[in-house]
């Protein structure tokens, strides 16, 4: 399962995508209009001082107006392009962005770039980047790269050579095909990882990106993404490390960066992000592989997840379909089941998430959010080997607090099925005896009640049961939900079933559902509801205060009967709501002391450094 | 082997009862009750340890994914909870390490015979986290992946093997088109280190030829060997466990086992 696609096969795809690169032209023009040269450069850089008004920055634009003159740009873009391109079949319409909580995250990456000094002059600087940017494009994107592998050699047992991505020949044809290169780099350049091909081949190709990011940052600017006919190569820094994502997917500028955020929470649930500060503090050349060697897989997985499950794009969890009652059920055992300090009881079944139970005072200052469950469900799936055992590790959840661990416990209820996992957190780390004794606890609940077999019984659902002839597929996303800012945002969705039964077709209808999103959460010109006929089907995509939906029916439904089938689907999903959605996720209440463990560990830095792994002290 | 039969013959019924029906009905379980005996497997990443517990355990080798943070085992012996911990080889979990050896009673310490370096970190990285263990800890070298260099290794045990003598401060060998780059002598002053880390009297403990064990997780080689020598010498620390928590149920026979454990291993 790669998320390989030939780009033979998405012909309306590339077309929809040609006319946002196409977009892309018109506001790099906008944008710095006094350096020509960058426009026919595809070179798109803007000013610090831009970012927080610019509708080119991705991560903080959720919570702004657009500036009026975007108006008129962007209106011509689409009579320009949208007639050729999309021929009749897309009717638009406009309105002022919607907030959208979710997105909310990404904001946090903007913070410090927005008190950045204005910038200074940048035309010469421009020019001269021009040319690395040049050279930065043909050497990711027709890779002509002249430098040759070094062997990690016996010395350095760091470099697991396990997997066959690893070993892959970086100057080959098929290195540069991969349709999403993801590099993570150090602020001195040195390789941290690479999705594809061995960090250390790629050490003089990340050394260009760096003198590329830290070129642009002597002139007070900050380099955001490149543009070429084929690669859109998206930059991020996180604090002292630096993320690059190279893709042909086509996706927008804002989703890559999203994705990029993702690998970024990811390498500080491993690490924190006080370590991993502190640690470049101490030498600013580290080698954070000798932290991260072995985590490739837990990365590797990460991004084949983002690029297959809608969750990621949603920012939401995928809860598992199931009768409330037996939900409840489920839900009571697992409230029975406590001990001092646990924080987090969370059930998954087939991937999906079962129930939650959350300690009252913590979450009274934090919420869980959706991304640090999927880095939780990230780190079971990637992780086969998990199964016979019980494991306890150390995990931070970045969005709750980037800076602190929580010990998870986890283990399978079925095996040797494997499909019922049992997840707890607690903030103590010597706590493993008592919380497994928990998981037995609730071993014995489950089995007294049967409540596996009703687990293994309960199938997700068809979009055909919803009852509405043309309607293939549907991802819906409630706002609406009770106490919204202690509720973990989900969504729910139905089989992918045929016509998307192979792994093909399925990536195709996320790439369209991937356009349908990066219109709706434009940051230019946000959309409200988009009708797009597509060569093989017809996607409706609507964004209401209460909702967030993507349809997608046969090419032959017309657009009143679209509309009147959404009706319906709202509806149906009204009806089923008690079994589609974890209403109010319970509570229990473990830390008699509050002030002392849950809030401690959220702000206390002293704490910290006691539960800290250890390994600063290798350094 | 011999020595569970011996303990399984020398309990009463009841006992016996009891184990025969945990393991029949739901063999993996049986953890409603308290583990014995504590052992953990230390050891740099990609050396194989959850290779090695998995060969053991399952009777497989498959592909296996870097540990995170360690994971727990429970292993029925005779009528003991052997608890088993698969730790992490990476420094990101190093912390961790003292925490899951307290208390401990054995402990494998495990290296790569293909990589020197990993013999190295043994003792750089993970034998000061063995502080934390229990008094009477025992040790074992264990050197894995040992089918990459030896043809014996699938089969059949090869204990003498012309090699550089070993010293108190090795260097790796020259030529590495042998692949093998740690052999038995070096593994056994290793030990020996160890011992005197642990200020043992090398006569009074267990001896280096007993104590350092190559074996391949891949082929099955003296995987078997390997921990059951080592539940077997774990099985004293267990009795005197209980003995210390119901004293006045001091048990004849099982001394007499605890000797014949002691025997059969160390001859
Ligand atoms: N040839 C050979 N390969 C082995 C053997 N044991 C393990 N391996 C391989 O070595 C690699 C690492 O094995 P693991 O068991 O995951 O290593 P580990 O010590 O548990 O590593 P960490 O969990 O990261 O500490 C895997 O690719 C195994 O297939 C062996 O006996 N022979
Ligand atoms: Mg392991």
């Amino acid at each position: 399962m790669e998320g390989e696609y030939p780009q033979s096969q998405e012909p309306q795809n590339v077309k929809c995508c040609d006319s946002r690169l196409d977009c892309s032209h018109i506001r790099t023009d906008n944008l710095i209009q006094d350096v020509p040269e960058c426009t026919v450069q595809d070179l798109w850089l803007s000013k610090r001082d831009d970012l927080s008004t610019s509708a080119t920055n991705g991560p903080s634009s959720g919570q702004e107006q657009d500036p009026p003159e975007m108006g008129k740009g962007p209106e011509q873009e689409l009579s320009d392009t949208g007639s050729g391109v999309l021929p009749e079949g897309e009717s638009i319409v406009c309105v002022a962005p919607v907030g959208d909580p979710e997105e909310a995250f990404k904001s946090k990456g903007a913070d410090d770039e927005d008190q950045a000094e204005n910038a200074s002059d940048s035309a010469s600087t421009d020019n001269t980047l021009e040319d690395s940017s040049e050279f930065m494009v043909t050497v990711l994107g027709r890779g002509k790269l002249e430098d040759e592998a070094p062997e990690a050699g016996p010395g350095s047992p760091m470099l697991a050579p396990s997997s066959s991505h690893r070993d892959e020949d970086i100057t080959g044809e098929s290195w540069r095909l991969h349709r999403k290169h993801v590099f993570v780099l150090s602020e001195a350049g040195k390789p941290i990882y690479s999705r594809y091909g061995n960090e250390e081949a790629l050490s003089s190709t990340m050394g260009v990106m760096m003198a590329l990011v830290s070129f642009v940052q002597s002139g007070n600017n900050t380099i955001r993404s490149i543009y070429s006919d084929e690669h859109t190569v998206v930059f991020m820094q996180q604090g002292p490390l630096v993320l690059v994502s190279v893709s042909s997917s086509r996706q927008s500028e804002q989703q890559l960066r999203g994705e990029l955020l993702y690998v970024y929470y990811q390498i500080i649930s491993m690490l924190t992000k006080a370590s991993i500060a502190r640690i470049f503090e101490r030498k600013k050349n580290y080698d954070l592989r000798r932290l991260l060697a072995g985590s490739e897989k837990i990365l590797d997985g990460l991004l084949n997840l983002v690029d297959s499950d809608p969750s990621f794009l949603l920012s939401a969890v995928h809860c598992l379909p199931l009768a409330s009652s037996l939900r409840d059920s489920i839900s009571q055992i697992l409230q029975k089941a406590i001990t001092p300090n646990l924080v987090f009881s969370i059930l998954i079944a087939k991937n999906q998430l079962l129930t939650i139970v959350q300690e009252k005072t913590v979450i009274e200052d934090a919420r869980l959010e959706p991304a640090d469950l999927h880095l939780l469900l990230n780190l079971i799936g990637a992780s086969s080997a998990f199964q016979a055992g019980e494991i306890w590790t150390p995990i931070c959840l970045p969005l709750f607090n980037p800076d602190c661990y929580f010990y998870a416990y986890i283990s399978y209820l079925d095996p040797p099925e494997c499909t019922v996992c049992l997840l707890l957190l607690s903030t103590d780390k010597e706590a493993f005896y008592a919380v497994a004794e928990c998981k037995r606890k609730i071993d014995e609940g489950m089995r007294a009640q049967n409540a596996l077999r009703s687990i293994a019984r309960t199938q997700s659902y068809s979009a055909s049961q919803v009852g509405v002839s043309d309607l293939r597929h549907f991802m819906y996303k409630p706002f609406d939900v009770p106490d919204n800012h202690r509720q973990l945002t989900q969504f729910t969705s139905p089989e992918m079933e045929a016509p998307y039964s192979s792994e093909e077709e399925r990536m195709r209808l996320l790439d369209l559902y991937r356009y349908m999103h990066s219109r709706i959460h434009s940051s230019s010109r946000p959309l409200k509801l988009i009708y797009h006929v597509a060569e093989r089907e017809t996607l409706l995509a609507w964004v209401t205060s209460k909702f967030e939906l993507y349809t997608c029916f046969s090419p032959l439904v017309t657009k009143a009967s679209a509309i009147n089938a959404i009706t319906k689907l709202l509806r149906w999903i009204k009806k089923e709501e008690e079994r589609l959605f974890i209403r109010t996720p319970p509570k229990y209440s473990t830390t008699p002391n509050p002030s002392k463990s849950s809030r401690a560990s959220k702000s206390g830095p002293d704490r910290q450094d006691n539960t800290d792994n250890g390994f600063l002290s290798l350094l | 082997m011999k020595v569970k039969y011996t303990i399984d013959r020398a309990t009463s019924s009841p006992v016996r009862l009891k184990r025969r029906r945990s393991r029949s009905t739901m063999p993996d379980y049986a953890k409603m009750k308290k583990p014995d005996v504590k052992l953990v497997i230390l050891g740099d990443m990609n050396v194989g340890k959850t290779s090695l517990l998995h060969r053991y355990m399952e009777r497989k080798f498959k592909d296996t994914i870097s540990t995170v943070g360690g994971a727990f085992f429970l292993k029925q012996w005779g009528r003991y909870n052997i608890s088993i911990w698969d730790t992490a080889g990476r420094e990101q979990f190093h912390g961790l390490g003292s925490m899951y050896c307290r208390g401990a009673s054995a402990i494998l310490l495990t290296y790569d015979v293909t990589s020197w370096q990993s013999l190295a970190e043994l003792e750089d990285r993970f034998l000061s986290l063995t502080d934390t263990a229990s008094d009477d800890c025992i040790f074992a070298v264990v050197g894995n992946k040992a089918d990459l260099t030896d043809a014996m290794a699938v089969e059949q045990e090869g204990e003498q093997e012309e090699s550089c003598p070993a010293s108190v401060c090795p260097t790796p060998p020259a030529s590495p088109s042998a692949h093998k780059q740690v052999h038995r002598e070096d593994a056994m002053a290793l030990y020996r280190r160890i011992l005197r880390y642990k200020m043992l009297d090398e006569r009074t403990s267990l001896p280096a030829e007993s104590m350092c064990f190559e074996t391949s997780a891949k082929t099955g080689y003296n995987v078997d060997q390997l921990f059951e020598t080592l539940f077997d010498l774990v099985l004293p620390s267990i009795m005197k466990k209980r003995d210390d928590e119901k004293i006045s149920t001091v048990d004849l026979e099982q001394s007499a086992d605890v000797a014949k454990a002691k025997s059969h291993c160390c001859s």
